[in-house]
C-alpha cells in the first residue's frame, strides 16, 4: 500500500542478513583458518517519475529527475582473507600457513577441496589427513616406525628412521593458490571448494614464489577481529531499529488516513 | 442502497482472509520443515451491461514458498535437514507416497523409522525397519546403519529423498505430493544429520503484511460506514419531503 513501508522491511531483512553474518564469525572465533565474512548491499531499482534530461520545452532540459529508491538488498558475501596470527601448539603434525596458498585435501567422492586448517594427524595407515580423515595431497604416507617428523618451511616432509642418522625425505607438500580467494564456495568443515568465479589453483611448493612459508608446530586462528564485529553488531541494531521505526511511522500515517 | 457497500464489503472480507493465511504462517514460524504459504489477491469484475465499474478483490493461496529455512543443530543422531531442495518421503494415512521436510524421526515400538507424528519414512524398498536395542545412525547420502552392541555396523536401508523439479501440491495433513505420482529417488540428495531446519516463514515481511491488512480493513470499514451515512441521509430527504 505505501512503497515506505516495503522499503523499510528491505532494510530490515538486509540488517537482519548482516546480522547472520557477525553471528557466523563470532560463533567462529576459535577456528583454525576461520576467514570472516560480511554481507554487501546495493540499492535496489529505481522507479522514474520524471527523467532527468527530458525536454520541459523546445529550448529548455530538466536538470534532474525525479526518481524513487525501492530498499535494498544483500548482493554478495565478502570474505576477507587476511592472514590471522599463529598460534604455537608444539604437535608435529600442525602447520601454519603464513602467505597466500591453501592446502589441498581430496574428499571422499574424489574431488579436491582447499583449506587453510593446518590441524593434521595420521591415521592408522600413516597416512597424512586431516580432523575429518580427508587425505592430504599430495598423499604422504609416514612408515610405522618413524620418528622425528619435521615439516621445512618449504614443505619437506623428512624422519628419521631407527638404526640411521640420516634423515629421509618422504615428500614435498603442494600448495594450491586462486587467482580470485574470495570466489571460493564455502563447503563448511574449514573446506573450500574451486568456483568458475575463483579461477583454476596454481600449485606450486611453499616458499616459492606466489606461495607462503609453512611453519612446524603452529596453527593459524581465525581472522575474525571480535572488536570490529560487536561494533557492526551495534551499528546493525540501530539500522534496524531506525527501519522499524520508520514501519511505524508508515503504520500511522496510514491510520491518519482511515480516521479522515 | 449504494453498491458501493458490496465491493467495500468483498474488500474487508479479503484482507480478513489474507489475516488468516499471515496467521497461520505465524503460528508456525517454529514448525519444524515448514513452507510458507504464499497468497495473492485477484481482481474479479462484476459482468453486466455498460461500463464495468465495480471489480471486487478475492484472495487466493498460490502455494508455498520453497526457500530453505534455517538450520539447527540438535546433536540427535534421528534429526535430518535435507539440503537443497530434496524432501524425505513417508507413507501418508492414505497409504500414497507423501514428502515432507520434517526430519525428526523416531523408532516406534515396533522397529518402524517413523516421523514424530508417526508416518513410516519409505527407504528404498518401503517402510524401513530398525532391529531392537542397538543405537542407529543416519549417513549424508541418507543410509541407515545400525550400531550393535558387540560393535557391529550394519546397514539397514537408505530413506528417500527426491529433488522435486516442479513445486508440489500442499495436501490437508501438511505433506506434499507430486501431481504425476511418485517422484524417483534422487542419488545425489545429501542431508545433514545431528540438525533440524526450521520454519522459512519471514516474521518482518508477515509483520508488514499484517500492519497493511490491518490498515485496509479500516480503509474498508470506513467506506462501509460512508455508504451506510449516504443512505441515512438519502432516507432522511425523502422523509421531510413526504
Amino acid at each position: 500500500m505505501m512503497r515506505s513501508l516495503w522499503i523499510s522491511k528491505s532494510g530490515m531483512d538486509a540488517q537482519q542478513t548482516q546480522l547472520d553474518h557477525i553471528s557466523n564469525n563470532l560463533a567462529n572465533s576459535a577456528t583454525t583458518g576461520y576467514k570472516q565474512s560480511h554481507a554487501q548491499f546495493e540499492d535496489l531499482m529505481y522507479q522514474t517519475l520524471r527523467q532527468s534530461g527530458a525536454n520541459s520545452s523546445e529550448q529548455t532540459q530538466l536538470p534532474t529527475g525525479l526518481q524513487t529508491g525501492l530498499g535494498v538488498r544483500a548482493v554478495a558475501t565478502s570474505r576477507e582473507f587476511t592472514q590471522g596470527t599463529l598460534q604455537q601448539t608444539g604437535n608435529s603434525l600442525d602447520l601454519a600457513l603464513q602467505g597466500e596458498g591453501f592446502f589441498q585435501i581430496e574428499l571422499p567422492d574424489g574431488t579436491t577441496a582447499y583449506t587453510r586448517d593446518g590441524s593434521f594427524k595420521l591415521n592408522a595407515d600413516g597416512q597424512i589427513v586431516t580432523n575429518n580423515g580427508y587425505l592430504l595431497q599430495p598423499g604422504i604416507t609416514v612408515p610405522a616406525n618413524a620418528k622425528n617428523l619435521s615439516v621445512g618451511n618449504d614443505g619437506t616432509v623428512t624422519v628419521t628412521m631407527p638404526g640411521s642418522t640420516a634423515l629421509q625425505n618422504l615428500g614435498q607438500l603442494q600448495l594450491a593458490s586462486f587467482i580470485n580467494p574470495a570466489g571460493l564456495d564455502p563447503k563448511g568443515q574449514n573446506l573450500f571448494a574451486e568456483t568458475a568465479a575463483s579461477g583454476t589453483p596454481q600449485t606450486g611448493s611453499p616458499n616459492s614464489e606466489h606461495f607462503g612459508t609453512l611453519s612446524q608446530g603452529f596453527l593459524e586462528s581465525s581472522n575474525v577481529n571480535v572488536v570490529q564485529e560487536l561494533v557492526t553488531m551495534i551499528q546493525t541494531q540501530r539500522a534496524y531499529e531506525l527501519n522499524s521505526k520508520a514501519i511505524q511511522t508508515s503504520d500511522q500515517m496510514l491510520q491518519k488516513l482511515g480516521q479522515l | 442502497m449504494d453498491r458501493m457497500i458490496y465491493v467495500s464489503m468483498a474488500g474487508a472480507k479479503m484482507n480478513m482472509q489474507r489475516q488468516e493465511v499471515l496467521s497461520h504462517n505465524l503460528a508456525n514460524v517454529s514448525t519444524t520443515g515448514f513452507r510458507a504459504e504464499l497468497q495473492a489477491v485477484r481482481a474479479v469484475p462484476v459482468r453486466g451491461d455498460g461500463a464495468s465499474t465495480r471489480v471486487y478483490a478475492l484472495d487466493t493461496t498460490v502455494g508455498y514458498d520453497d526457500t530453505a529455512g534455517p538450520i539447527n543443530f540438535t546433536g540427535r543422531a534421528l534429526d535430518v535437514a535435507m539440503r537443497g531442495q530434496s524432501m524425505m518421503a513417508v507413507q501418508g494415512l492414505d497409504g500414497t507416497e507423501a514428502y515432507t521436510r520434517a526430519g525428526s524421526l523416531v523408532v516406534d515400538a515396533q522397529g518402524n523409522l517413523v516421523t514424530q507424528s508417526g508416518l513410516p519414512v519409505l527407504g528404498d524398498g518401503g517402510p524401513i525397519t530398525v532391529p531392537p536395542d542397538v543405537t542407529p545412525s543416519i549417513a549424508p547420502d541418507g543410509t541407515v546403519s545400525v550400531r550393535q552392541r558387540d560393535g557391529n555396523v550394519t546397514q539397514v536401508g537408505r530413506l528417500k529423498l527426491v529433488t522435486p523439479e516442479a513445486k508440489l501440491d500442499r495436501g490437508d495433513d501438511g505433506l506434499f505430493r507430486s501431481p504425476v505420482g511418485e517422484l524417483p529417488a534422487d542419488p545425489n540428495a545429501q542431508l545433514q544429520d545431528g540438525a533440524l531446519e526450521g520454519s522459512n516463514v519471514n516474521p518482518i515481511e508477515t509483520m508488514v503484511s499484517m500492519i497493511t491488512a490491518a490498515r485496509q480493513f479500516e480503509t474498508q470499514m470506513k467506506m462501509i460506514k460512508t455508504a451506510e451515512e449516504d443512505e441515512r441521509v438519502a432516507a432522511q430527504l425523502l422523509r421531510n419531503g413526504g
